[in-house]
């Protein structure tokens, strides 16, 4: 993030997941608060915080997941329990009940305008409309009030609960507005391609930057998940490997039946139509294993078709790529291994 | 019904025909179904869809027929001609709504062309299973895809439109004659409109068996056929409207006070009408700018 | 206050006309009907079978969903004659929520409210005797019987295969996977089951313009009517331009799957998401066609049960025509992933933003009639207060989902399904008990249960709140919709969802007892068994009304400012 100007509320608006919703919770009673706050927070977030977050892959911390064993090789990640995947209620039901954490500077922004705005909002208007209907029971029932009033009408409560509605879904519509402008950015020039095709019932990458490099992806059946130590229905054969912390240009299409791309902790998903190719931005911050399913419905196995995205230091990645038989960007097939760690072009500064 | 009853509108005794005819509808769209997919029921269907389309025929006839017999026994009071009056206006307006959704699917080929912005189809797998991915003449770019011909407006479709609008001002003159009084005119004009509307439908027939392209090909071809084959029909059934009305004023039906039946025919005539113009200007002249025309 | 006819004098002959109730026999009346009210009664049958139908396969899917893995779906292939295997069976997953979505949304609850009550209720609140095409209306139920059948006929024949039946396509039957996605005659029974009931709707809708702009009686003016009329009223124009554009999506499908058009076939230049959009167009006002009825009922009941007229009648009357009018410019939330621009995006989250203004008036104005109120809770006031509570919540959650950046992940996943239960198998369903219960002893002459009505009322709320609570947690955690297996994770709450179901299952038990009771043992009905805050004019009348109701019209007379109906001298 590296917002220097706002580094406590920051972190504290980022805090474990825990806090995170424990507050969401508490947060009914000072409802109009959390709006205004963080409101403002995310305002100046947006100004400045592109920028840093496709800045430096040299941020990346290399063995947050896992250490690579050695630079330049490539070895598939361990998934770890709580990232990238839903959590069982049994494991930690707080986490259980909420957005998984996020990975993409868009899904933490939208997490923060779900968890400090929405549901604050909604939990508050929900309550205060149980309230009223509580206290009419209590104070308008027929033995406490056995004399019915006439009144219908007052044009000034008319006129309040037509405004102020209005006024907290303008306070919505600017975070919203703003999140889809940072959802739309288009990727830079040299962002990495990742075309995401899906087939009846599995997916396919290709990477058009790297020599054409295709992969069929397929789930595994439960007993060959749950012996690699994954989770079941979301372990893949073959993952959607990408590098960590640079900008990608994630494309989706589709060879049959509309299917949709999507991984939870990105923020992200893309329909992927047949006779079209949808294209949007994806960065991710860290290396790691992140789960996803198939999301619009394609047929008898739509739920049998996961999508497992490994993201991995550039180095590991570009590694990867060539254990595929791929080639590297700018390099010459034959001199791949020379040209490695340059040949990746600067991220946007 | 019984009893002394001191309002004007028309309480109905009970009618099987909308039993039958829900009954005949469901039988006809089965017996589609069945016709659809001979691979697997075989030849079964045509007599199911025939049979239901027989129910519908009858059902429609005698519904029909009824009413012309309720209003001539003088069941249509003032009241209930507002009734009928509504209830077309609102039937045309739904009418409306179903084209709106005809023209929307042309609209959105005509200025949204599949979008192809690819540059890549990647490998060999993906580039035949989406060969309209790299293929720019199949699809996508212009509404008529490249070397289509259509057919050309001017010739044809423009008689067409001629002579729908001429019979939009017979069926006028019709009316008119109806409300002075003058049977004459009103038989000439009638005949009239259903002569034109007979002829048409047969221009029609005939320029879809001249046209150069096919029902199925791409998505002009369907938008067409769809939009103005559904034109058609009702075409068609405005001119069966419109003899009906014909068949009663040789029965001495309508006078110039209270003939609903037979506004009612030109009001729907009138709707089809207008659907053409739009049919005409944009599916035709707008949508087959440029292309070579047969 | 109009939509009560307080303040209003009705001189009406009343309920003295024997003959008037000349009730023909059984196959003519029931088979052969004219009668709004007769017709009324068949919807309500019908939805209550439909209902049943729905609620039995949400029962399987339940059960299906209780724990990861697959358990039961080969024994419902087998049940309707397919053959088991691993995809036929997952594939009979698709077709339960298809028809279990199709079988709610257009045979239960449409067919309960429009047709049930709508034909019931809004003569008789006019002041009219009949419907405006009495005969047209019945050709309207069977139309929608007929679409009822050839739903049931798809399940029946192939979908996906020889051996995998039904149409799996989900409610919304996109394309392509309804054309070549599912190749078999179940989608084309399908898409001939929507024609049906849709063409039978769209004459029912003529039907109640006509009937409500011509058929009031003497004194009736627009601004006079109850508010369950004004609800009809502005669902029938939805019904009309909504319907007809849905009727040509599915006609474009139909001809794509059968006679080679690319309407939606990319390899012809067609366009997958051209269906989406009509298929929206149609869908998101529908949405609206099914609450709106809703909540003309609330109002009703609040009003009469809280002794006092509704609270800002105007602002209610023409909020619902502005949840109308908007209703129609803001289809795309549904569709926030297929690939739109930005700026659509943004119009659309704002637009749909919108819609939670005038149904705030709404809320707020029930409560505002509450208050001050006398307010006794008879069984119809707390299925009506149930409603306003879970309909909020439901509407919150949809104001989320209006965010098209949020709905970036919560699309398709079972935070929708979560958000729409809320305002469906809630909102729309108590707003259906709550007229059920408010207008049975009217219809029938009985009067039910008090106690079981409670009984169940608790029974629901707590069923229905297990099920779709915990749906808002599997939906955040990621699960997507859809899916007949999951990943271990999502077992927790899907377990308890079961649960859920259980509850609310004992609870309709409870309702079927009750009617048995009614019919049974119930007392007979007093004409207007809830006191003085009912004063529509169906309470004027007998319960049941006679056979025809008002052969002499009513005059309503109003004496006050129907404005704020304060007495002249406050
Ligand atoms: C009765 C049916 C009904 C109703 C009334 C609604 C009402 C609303 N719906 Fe819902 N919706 C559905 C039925 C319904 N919906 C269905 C069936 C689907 C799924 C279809 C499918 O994909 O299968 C769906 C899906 C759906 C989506 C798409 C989700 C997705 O697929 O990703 C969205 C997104 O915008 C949405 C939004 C809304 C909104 C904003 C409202 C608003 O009208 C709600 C307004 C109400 C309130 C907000 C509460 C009361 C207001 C106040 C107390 C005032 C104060 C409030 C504020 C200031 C917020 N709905
Ligand atoms: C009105 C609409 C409605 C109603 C009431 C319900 C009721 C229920 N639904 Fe349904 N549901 C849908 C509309 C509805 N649903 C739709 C549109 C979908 C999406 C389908 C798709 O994806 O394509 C869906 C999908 C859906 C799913 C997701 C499936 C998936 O994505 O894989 C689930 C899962 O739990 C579910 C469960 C239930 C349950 C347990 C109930 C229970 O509440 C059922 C209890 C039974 C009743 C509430 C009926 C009682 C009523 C009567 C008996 C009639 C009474 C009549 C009078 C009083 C006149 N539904
Ligand atoms: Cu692929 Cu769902
Ligand atoms: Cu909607």
């Amino acid at each position: 993030m590296g917002l220097k100007s706002k580094a406590s509320l920051g972190t504290f608006m980022m805090g474990h997941i825990h806090t995170r919703l424990k507050f969401g919770f508490m947060a009914l009673f000072a409802a109009m608060l959390a709006v205004a706050i963080p409101h403002t927070a995310f305002a100046q977030e947006t100004v400045g915080s592109e920028v840093p977050a496709t800045a430096a892959p040299d941020e990346v911390p290399a063995g947050e997941t896992e250490a690579p064993e050695a630079v330049g090789a490539y070895t598939p990640l361990e998934p770890v329990e709580g990232k990238g995947m839903p959590t069982a209620a049994t494991d930690d039901i707080w986490k259980s009940m909420t957005f998984q954490d996020q990975y993409t500077e868009d899904g933490i922004y939208a997490l923060n305008m779900h968890d400090y705005i929405l549901m604050p909002v909604i939990t508050a208007i929900s309550i205060f409309v149980l309230g009223l209907l509580l206290w009419v029971v209590v104070r308008y029932n027929r033995r406490a009030n056995p004399e019915p009033s006439r009144t219908t009408h007052n044009t000034l409560i008319e006129v309040i609960w037509t405004i102020v509605p209005a006024l907290i879904l303008v306070v919505i519509a600017v975070p919203s507005i703003t999140l889809l402008a940072r959802q739309y950015e288009t990727p830079p020039e040299e962002a990495i391609t990742i075309k995401a095709t899906g087939y009846q019932w599995y997916w396919g990458y290709t990477y058009p930057d790297h020599g054409e490099v295709e992969i069929i992806s397929n789930m595994l059946s439960d007993a060959d998940a749950i012996a690699n130590g994954e989770p079941a229905k979301l372990a893949v054969d073959n993952r959607m490997v990408v590098p960590a912390g640079v900008p990608l240009r994630i494309q989706t299409t589709a060879a049959d039946v509309i299917h949709a791309f999507a991984v939870p902790s990105l923020w992200f998903k893309m329909d992927a139509v047949p006779g079209r190719l949808n294209e949007k931005l994806l960065t991710i911050k860290e290396p790691g294993l992140y789960y996803g399913q198939c999301s619009e419905l394609c047929g008898a196995r739509h739920g049998y078709m996961p999508i497992a995205v490994e993201a991995l230091p550039m180095e590991e990645f570009e590694a990867w790529v060539l254990e595929q038989g791929g080639s590297l960007p700018g390099a010459e097939p034959a001199a791949e291994e020379a040209v490695e760690d340059t040949a990746e072009p600067a991220p946007a500064a | 019904m019984a009893g002394n009853v001191n309002h004007d509108y028309h309480i109905l005794e009970p009618d099987i025909w909308p039993l039958i005819g829900s009954l005949s509808a469901v039988t006809f769209t089965s017996g589609l179904v069945l016709n659809m997919h001979p691979d697997t029921f075989g030849t079964s269907g045509s007599i199911v869809m025939w049979a239901g389309l027989a129910g519908l025929i009858a059902t429609f006839f005698m519904w029909f027929k009824n009413i012309v017999t309720e209003a001539e026994q003088g069941d249509h009071t003032p009241v209930v001609q507002l009734h009928m009056r509504y209830g077309m206006i609102l039937f045309i307006a739904s009418e409306v709504m179903f084209f709106v959704g005809w023209f929307w699917s042309f609209f959105d080929f005509a200025l949204f062309p599949a979008p192809l912005s690819v540059t890549d189809a990647g490998t060999a797998a993906q580039a035949t299973a989406n060969a309209f991915l790299t293929d720019n003449t199949a699809s996508g770019g212009d509404l008529v895809p490249q070397g289509m011909e259509v057919l050309d407006a001017f010739s044809l479709p423009l008689l067409n439109t001629l002579i729908l609008l001429c019979s939009g001002t017979t069926v006028t003159w019709a009316h008119h004659a109806l409300i002075h009084g003058d049977r004459d005119g009103l038989k000439q004009g009638l005949i009239a409109t259903i002569a034109l509307g007979v002829l048409f439908s047969g221009i029609q027939a005939y320029e879809y068996s001249i046209a150069p392209f096919n029902f199925g090909q791409n998505t002009y071809s369907s938008a067409f056929y769809m939009a103005t084959g559904f034109h058609g029909f009702h075409v068609l059934i405005g001119t069966i409207f419109l003899a009906v009305c014909l068949f009663r004023v040789y029965k001495g039906h309508f006078t110039p006070r209270q003939h609903f039946g037979f506004e009612a025919a030109a009001w729907y005539w009138h709707f089809v009408d207008v659907v053409w113009l739009f049919l005409f200007v944009a599916i035709y002249v707008w949508g087959g700018w440029g292309a070579p025309v047969h | 206050m109009a939509t009560t006819a307080e303040g209003f004098d009705t001189h009406t002959e009343d309920h003295a006309h024997d003959h008037a109730d000349h009730k023909p026999g059984f196959f003519k009346r029931w088979f052969m009907s004219t009668n709004h009210k007769d017709i009324g009664t068949l919807y309500l049958i019908f939805a209550i079978i439909a209902g049943i139908v729905g609620g039995a396969m949400s029962g399987v899917m339940r059960l299906e969903l209780a724990e990861p893995g697959i358990q039961y779906l080969a024994g419902a292939v087998e049940f309707f004659g397919g053959n088991p295997s691993e995809n036929a069976n997952l594939h009979m997953w698709n077709v339960f929520i298809t028809a279990h979505g199709l079988i709610m949304v257009f045979f239960m609850v449409m067919p309960a409210m429009i047709g049930g009550f709508g034909n019931w209720f809004v003569p008789l609140m006019i002041g009219a005797p009949d419907m405006a095409f009495p005969r047209m209306n019945n050709v309207s139920f069977w139309l929608t019987v007929a679409g009822f059948i050839s739903l049931c006929f798809s399940l029946f024949v192939p979908g996906t295969g020889p051996d995998a039946l039904g149409a799996g396509v989900g409610w919304t039957v996109y394309a392509p996977l309804s054309t070549t996605g599912n190749p078999g005659p179940a989608v084309d029974f399908a898409i001939f089951s929507l024609h049906l009931a849709g063409a039978g709707s769209i004459l029912g809708a003529t039907n109640f313009i006509t009937t409500i702009f011509n058929m009031r009686a003497p004194g009736m003016t627009l601004h006079k009517m109850p508010l369950f009329v004004w609800s009809v009223l502005v669902t029938a124009f939805l019904l009309l331009l909504a319907l007809p554009v849905l009727a040509a999506a599915i006609t474009m499908l139909l001809t794509d799957r059968n006679f080679q058009t690319t309407f939606f076939d990319p390899a012809g230049g067609g366009d997958p998401v051209l269906y989406q959009h009509l298929f929206w167009f149609f869908g998101h006002p529908e949405v609206y066609i099914m609450i709106l009825p809703g909540f003309g009922m609330i109002s009703q009941i609040v009003a009469t049960f809280s002794r006092k007229p509704v609270f800002g009648y105007l602002g209610m009357a023409y909020a619902m025509v502005a949840i109308g009018v908007v209703g129609f410019i803001v289809w795309a939330h549904h569709m926030y992933t297929v690939g739109l621009d930005v700026n659509t995006k943004m119009y659309f989250t704002a637009a749909t933003m919108v819609i939670a203004v005038p149904t705030g008036v709404k809320i707020f104005s029930w409560i505002a009639t509450m208050w001050g109120g006398s307010m006794e809770f008879k069984s119809p006031m707390v299925w009506a207060m149930g409603f306003i509570f879970l309909f909020t919540v439901g509407g919150v959650t949809g104001v989320v989902l209006a965010n098209g950046g949020i709905d970036d992940n919560l699309h398709d996943t079972y935070y929708v399904v979560a958000h729409f239960h809320y305002v469906l198998s809630m909102g729309a369903v108590f707003s259906l008990f709550a007229g059920f219960y408010y207008w049975f002893p009217k219809m029938s002459g009985r009067m039910h249960s008090e106690f079981l009505s409670h009984l169940h009322f608790w029974g629901f709320f707590i069923g229905v709140n297990v099920i779709f609570f915990p749906q808002h947690f599997l939906g955040m955690n990621g699960m997507p919709r859809r899916i007949p297996d999951y990943p271990e994770a999502f077992a927790y709450w899907n377990e308890i969802s079961s649960y859920g179901y259980m509850i609310m299952a004992l609870s309709m038990i409870v309702f079927f007892v009750n009617l048995a009771y009614a019919f049974t043992i119930g007392k007979k009905a007093a004409a207007n068994p809830w006191g003085e805050g009912a004063t529509t004019l169906e309470w004027t009348l007998s319960s049941p009304p006679p056979f025809h109701q008002f052969e002499t019209l009513p005059v309503i007379e109003d004496h006050h400012d129907y404005h704020d109906h304060r007495p002249a001298s406050a």
